[in-house]
């Protein structure tokens, strides 16, 4: 009877697996499908587009659209292609990934480990930082860079960068070193270690999942900003998501799909690479603090 | 090795006071044990001897040298954490050597005094791996290897050993005890466990709600506890506390209680119930004080024989717990596993008053003259 039975349930297992892979892989195709059109008419020509539909495959394979975008295209009067673009936002999210992540680290470390009077408001108030919205701190903030001398250069950017993702970073630190045991900082003070110290060589080692996940977390934030590189970038300062704004409202003639479908993979190229490096840290990261380590 | 010297102090969180003025010295070398229920501000008071917090009044001194405003650092103490807390990225071997890196310890001295420290632990096998790779047992070890490594002049242990088993916790104290005798320092111990606390001290702080009720060395605690706290939380199974009337018998004072019938027993200290004549009081006396009737004690001063009714037994091996009521009271006694009692039986039991004492019920203070 029981044997019955249990074949019978393994039996209705094997069609709900089934039917949970049909679903899954139903999602995968609606969610990749922008990506495959994407890649798809990145590599026809503008002859191909204009005759064909959007999932037929190219009859053959033309990188010329993605070396155009690369460095040929024009966006607004410039023809110079993303190439600089592309290195101009390096040169914004690099430092502004540091510096954002290495103060959240130290925020983190002090509101968790070194509490002072009202340091609990300071983090309630910090917290308000993340519900700001982008467009709020505009005025002021192009205000500020005007009196800071640094408006429409790569510094500014990186400021108003480090300034909007401090509240981000020291909350995501915060959380992990609060699953750290104080009586750790507490030995270390008695062996006689000091503020910085204790930092660097007790609670920064620890500290490489958190990390993963800010770096992550602020990558993918300030690679893809478009309203602060739109807003507070000069002409020579733009980066990449504002390049691809250009390129493609700036067209001479017939309108490139292939070259502005090659821009915009090309703009979206570093973040889809940090998460295929990092992704699995980025899940075990977030989950840390959540299980008792 | 550094005398002690707390006086007077006191902490308040906002309105809440934490330690009411706490007083409390010890000679260089003694092992003194703070022990109180949790919340009894023994963890407050080890923390504020660290230097991790500070009073909010009165000073703290360890060997003449009033510290109570130094840093942790310079005060010159060892602390052992009950969670251990040992350096995660680090190995045994630079967890131990870490505060005498802090303090600019050249290298090659570094070495020699974490070997001498991994020989006297037995962890010499150990020195490479990550706390993550070693038992309970053995990272309480490395925890104390830490705190030995610096030869501080006090240490501080937090409840060192309430993570580990029964088993454990038994061994390691009687090697915290060998390495005292050993190394002759000053130590202060905070436990919640009251045999930790008469087996390892010299001397007993016992606390609670942030006064020190007592301080003494384990027998004085254990015989002449102040209050009914005191004697209630120190011994195990806990001392009998019974409802008698003073009476005069024979030209002295005496209680009497009410066993199976009316029972009159003897009370050493006659001076301090003269004014408690005909008045209730607290009898506390010991389990250990009602056995079974003892041949050779029979007929000594204070030794009485009783008739009670058995309401349980509990077997221990070497002892067998006899529970009765007294007076309304439940009453522990310890008798030879070979006596036969029964529960719902009546049977005789010799009554030691010797080192009976008395509380006054209304404010559960000690009689005494």
């Amino acid at each position: 009877m029981s044997n019955v039975a249990k074949r019978q349930t393994s039996g209705l297992d094997k069609v709900l697996r089934v039917a949970l892979y049909v679903c899954l892989l139903g999602m995968a195709t609606v969610y990749l499908a922008p990506f495959i059109v994407m890649l798809l008419t990145s590599l026809k020509d503008v002859e191909e587009i204009r005759s064909g539909t959007l999932l037929s495959l190219p009859s053959s394979l033309d990188f010329s659209a993605w070396s155009k975008a690369w460095n040929g295209a024009c966006t607004g009067s410039q023809c110079e292609g993303m190439a600089p673009y592309f290195f101009n936002s390096f040169k914004i999210v690099i430092p502004a990934v540091a510096i954002s992540t290495l103060l959240g680290a130290l925020n983190g470390y002090v509101i968790s480990h070194w509490k002072f009077k009202g340091s609990d408001l300071f983090f309630a108030a910090l917290l308000v930082g993340c519900f700001i919205p982008f467009q709020v701190i505009l005025l002021p903030m192009a205000r500020t860079l005007g009196w800071l001398g640094i408006a429409n250069t790569t510094t500014g950017l990186v400021m108003v960068h480090v300034v909007y993702g401090v509240a981000f970073t020291t909350l995501f630190f915060r959380n992990f070193y609060q699953s750290i045991p104080v009586e750790l900082v507490k030995a270390a003070r008695l062996d006689g270690a000091g503020f910085f110290t204790i930092f660097y060589r007790i609670i920064l080692p620890v500290s490489t999942p958190i990390i993963v996940v800010t770096v992550i977390w602020q990558f993918t934030q300030i690679w893809n900003d478009f309203l602060f590189g739109v807003a507070f970038s000069g002409f020579d300062t733009q980066p990449v998501t504002v390049a691809l704004n250009n390129l493609v409202n700036t067209s001479f003639g017939g309108k490139e799909y292939n070259v502005d479908m090659a821009a915009a993979i090309i703009a979206a190229l570093p973040t889809l690479l940090v998460y295929v490096l990092a992704g699995k840290y980025f899940v075990r990261g977030l989950t840390a603090g959540a299980v008792k380590g | 090795m550094a005398s002690l010297v707390i006086e007077n102090v006191k902490k308040r969180y906002g309105e809440t006071e934490i330690l009411k003025g706490i007083n409390i010295s010890i000679e260089p070398g003694e092992f003194l044990i703070l022990v109180g229920p949790s919340g009894c501000g023994k963890s407050t008071l080890m923390n504020s001897i660290a230097g991790l917090e500070d009073v909010s009044e009165g000073r703290i001194l360890i060997g003449d040298k009033d510290v109570t405003f130094s840093s942790p650092k310079d005060r010159d103490i060892a602390m052992v954490f009950q969670s251990y807390a040992l350096y995660p990225n680090m190995t045994v071997a630079a967890n131990i050597s870490f505060g005498l890196e802090m303090r600019k310890v050249p290298k090659e001295e570094r070495e020699a005094e974490v070997q001498r420290v991994a020989d006297m632990l037995q962890i010499g096998h150990l020195l490479k791996r990550k706390p993550a790779q070693l038992s309970g047992g053995q990272r309480q070890r490395v925890a104390m290897g830490r705190a030995l490594a610096r030869r501080p002049k006090m240490y501080l242990f937090d409840e060192p050993l309430s993570n580990l088993d029964a088993k454990l916790r038994v061994e390691m104290r009687t090697e915290i005890k060998k390495l005292h005798q050993k190394l002759g320092t000053t130590i202060v111990y905070v436990t919640h466990d009251q045999i930790e606390a008469m087996t390892l001290a010299d001397r007993i702080a016992v606390m609670k709600d942030g006064e020190v009720q007592q301080l003494g060395t384990p027998q004085e605690i254990y015989d002449n506890p102040t209050n009914l706290f005191v004697a209630g939380f120190m011994g195990s199974p806990a001392m009998n506390f019974v409802p008698a009337k003073v009476v005069e018998q024979n030209g002295a004072y005496a209680l009497e209680l009410q066993a199976t019938k009316p029972t009159v027993l003897p009370f050493p200290d006659q001076e301090s119930l003269k004014s408690y004549l005909g008045k209730e009081v607290l009898l506390g006396l010991r389990p250990e004080m009602i056995t079974e009737p003892q041949p050779h004690k029979e007929g000594a001063n204070f030794v009485v024989k009783a008739d009670i009714d058995v309401e349980v037994t509990e077997p221990m091996g070497a002892d067998t717990m006899v529970l009765t009521r007294i007076s309304g009271a439940e009453v522990n006694c310890r008798s030879n596993p070979a006596y036969p009692a029964k529960a719902g039986e009546t049977i005789p039991m010799m009554f030691d008053t010797s080192k009976a004492v008395a509380f006054d019920p209304a404010n559960g203070q000690r009689i005494d003259g």
